[in-house]
């Protein structure tokens, strides 16, 4: 049964629909209240409030892997310099919202969005 | 080892490694950390299929050491190692139940668990659990990808027992 190519064929076609299903509904959850954790090494060293920027920023994050320079504007935030060699964190641009975090693997960074704490409070009120 | 052995091994070994390099030059088009062809599967895939599992792991291993000195840091290393032992042990034995049409299934399993294995290598160096959110979007890019270099390998092999047969 697993031998014939059609039931290989099936099983591949559900798991990719699946899995782009699965992406496609992660990026369609909102989240309203923006908080950005900037977490090196799995340690976050940095707290940002999105949606109390007024005014666009950047500043630079040093460890002892490496620099990234973080521009934050209203709402969003992305790496626009960073010190490793694929810049895929570069790239990646704006994030926006709770699906994927910036990654830099080589300098061991991560910027992800979540939520605040007592959102669920405020929505019970 | 024979040297005829010996010869075909560093051979593919260095395939592998031009095949890696000349891919890592090539930019990617989606800024998805993770997210690439893998065109060096293909001739993994193409020893898992013609040699023995121990030779296809030594190639397998002195192709992401010697790519990694050439081309990557120290970082990548581990994530190459991880995603190549995954990928080699998901794939070894599935040479004794596909037939030689099917030689692209051992190229979309190879390719999902090479990801798996760099998702998890991911989520314990930068300790951030929230990188499995990658999970569904390298699962997608894995099978689409691995089709790709799956085919290719199913090629390559069915040529290459044509011009052994001659």
């Amino acid at each position: 049964m697993i031998k014939s190519t059609k039931t290989w064929i099936i099983i591949f076609s559900v798991l990719a629909l699946t899995s782009l299903g699965c992406w496609i509904w992660m990026q369609s959850v909102h989240i309203d209240h923006k908080i950005a954790k900037i977490y090196h090494n799995g340690e976050c060293i940095k707290t940002i409030d999105l949606n109390a920027v007024s005014e666009p920023y950047e500043f630079t994050v040093e460890t002892e892997h490496g620099k990234n320079t973080v521009r934050v504007e209203f709402g969003r935030i992305r790496i626009v310099d960073a010190s490793c060699p694929d810049h895929i964190c570069v790239n990646q641009g704006w994030i926006s919202d709770g699906t994927a975090p910036i990654v830099c693997l080589p300098n061991k960074l991560v910027i992800k969005i979540e939520k605040q704490e007592n959102e669920l409070d405020a929505k019970t009120q | 080892m024979n040297p005829k052995k010996l010869t075909t091994m560093a051979l593919l070994s260095a395939f592998a490694l031009i095949i890696f390099i000349v891919e890592a030059q090539i930019p990617s088009p989606i800024a998805i950390p993770g997210i690439k062809l893998g065109l060096a599967n293909v001739i993994t895939l193409f020893a898992i299929f013609t040699l023995t599992p121990t030779e296809t792991f030594i190639i397998l291993i002195v192709r992401i050491i010697l790519a990694n000195i050439f081309a990557g840091q120290i970082t990548t290393f581990f994530y190459s190692l991880s995603g190549g032992l995954m990928c080699f042990f998901a794939t070894f034995w599935l040479k004794y139940i596909l037939s030689q049409k099917q030689i692209w299934v051992a190229g979309v399993l190879g390719a999902i668990f090479h990801n798996v294995g760099q998702i998890i290598t991911a989520a314990v160096l930068t300790r951030t659990p929230a990188v499995f959110a990658y999970l569904p979007i390298l699962l997608f890019s894995g099978i689409i990808t691995g089709v790709f270099t799956g085919l290719c390998t199913q090629f390559f092999i069915s040529h290459y027992r044509k011009i052994r047969r001659r």
